[in-house]
């Protein structure tokens, strides 16, 4: 019995690895991933051209969702514009009833200044717009969630985690026809929509994140592109206006209760 | 009940830069949302999942707890102070939340915050007070001055 059990057991190995070795290539086509080099394509002309551009400027229509603990989902919604000037300029702003706010990057220093407030801080900051975005997350908390399409080498970035991408197929967002671009991730979804023709610049952004409860979304409409801004003199240096009072940034480590 | 999750909705637009910056319109929105309610997550950024320093923010947060700890810290003996202050540092250690400057509570004259405390608005009637130069802000028996957390205008309170 032991023999015959051992045979038998013999057997279906063989059997299981026969069957194994068979299936498999079907399994890997099956959980491929499914990154539809078309998607990728789309996507890497799209981020080239972007990082191709000397000076850019657009406005945006940005959307935030929260999840409140029922579950239930409140969307916040404003509107920025930003130019940028590679290597290293950077202006952002954007404009509501009681919390305006100018963000400033010359290549040299970042500022941060509430026109409503007349209050402003400054701190020195890398040299490129790359290394200041980095900095401004990880050293002062600022974030600029769609800031990921502004880097030079965005595309990596974008595709890191990337398990899926597809197409999905034309869509018109503000009027302009677009490609639609869906890929995912573990932690994170998103999808892009991209403009056709010789200027695949990015028109709409939206971010899920699967790792929060209610997988809470933000959006980012893009409007108003243009490749060829016009500079003012000093547009992306802060000049404090007489009155301006200056503050600090708090470190990091000032989420205590005492310092 | 609303100063509750005002705080924590407009330290979480705090977040949101550049092409994001959510205006403080949606803090007078959020006040028709009972603060019962919380915030319990935001979308992460996408640097969060594409970029360096991944993973440092926007986990699930936990934005009631932030503010009770430090109601308390206001409110109680040192010893809760500091487990308030712990809490906290826990919260950032762990990367659990972007902290959440509570408002300011109501400190009655005489019984001073712990110095650094931040809040995200003054309390009513305090008055401003120029030393070396720095705007200070007096009330409650406390005196603040401005600072950006994030892109977040708020007030520390400090020793002129």
């Amino acid at each position: 019995m032991a023999i015959a059990n051992f045979r038998m057991s013999a057997a279906v190995l063989v059997l299981g690895a026969l069957g194994m070795s068979v299936m498999a290539p079907t399994q890997v086509r099956a959980e491929a991933p499914a990154v539809d080099p078309a998607a990728t394509r789309i996507l890497k002309r799209s981020t080239d051209y972007l990082a191709g551009l000397h000076r850019f400027s657009a406005d945006t229509q940005n959307t935030l969702e929260a999840v409140l603990q029922s579950g239930q989902k409140i969307q916040f919604d404003a509107a920025a514009s930003f130019i940028v000037q590679r290597p290293d300029k950077l202006r952002a702003e954007r404009k509501g009833d009681l919390l305006d706010q100018v963000f400033y990057y010359d290549g040299k220093t970042l500022t941060l200044y509430n026109p409503s407030q007349d209050v402003y801080a400054t701190v020195a900051a890398p040299d490129t717009l790359e290394k200041m975005m980095d900095f401004a997350r990880s050293s002062l908390d600022i974030f600029a969630p769609a800031g990921d399409l502004l880097y030079r080498d965005a595309y990596e970035r974008l595709m890191q985690d990337v398990t899926g991408g597809l197409v999905v197929g034309k869509s018109t967002i503000g009027g302009v026809v677009c490609e639609q671009l869906a890929f995912s991730g573990p932690e994170v979804d998103w999808q892009i929509w991209i403009e056709d023709g010789d200027k695949p610049l990015p028109r709409k952004y939206v971010i899920t994140t699967k790792s929060v409860a209610g997988w809470p979304q933000y959006s980012v409409v893009m409007d108003n592109w243009n490749v060829a801004p016009t500079l003012a003199q000093g547009q992306f240096s802060f000049v404090p206006p007489a009155d301006a009072k200056k503050v600090d940034f708090l470190p990091l480590a000032a989420n205590r209760a005492t310092r | 009940m609303k100063i509750l999750l005002k705080p924590a909705v407009i330290a979480a637009f705090s977040v949101v830069m550049l092409f994001g910056e959510l205006s403080s319109q949606a803090p007078l929105g959020i006040q028709l949302v009972p603060a019962a309610h919380a915030i319990i997550g935001l979308p992460f950024t996408p640097l969060s999942f594409a970029g360096v320093a991944r993973r440092t923010a926007f986990r699930t947060m936990a934005w009631t707890g932030a503010a009770a700890a430090t109601s308390a810290a206001a409110a109680e003996t040192a010893a809760a102070e500091q487990q308030a202050a712990l809490a906290r540092q826990q919260a950032a250690a762990t990367e659990a939340a972007i902290y959440v400057p509570p408002s300011p509570p109501p400190a009655a004259a005489g019984n001073p915050l712990p110095l650094g405390t931040v809040v995200s608005s003054l309390p009513a009637g305090c008055t401003s007070t120029p030393v070396g130069g720095v705007d200070y802000f007096y009330c409650g028996g406390n005196f603040y001055r401005a600072a950006f957390q994030g892109s977040q205008l708020v007030y520390v309170t400090a020793k002129p």
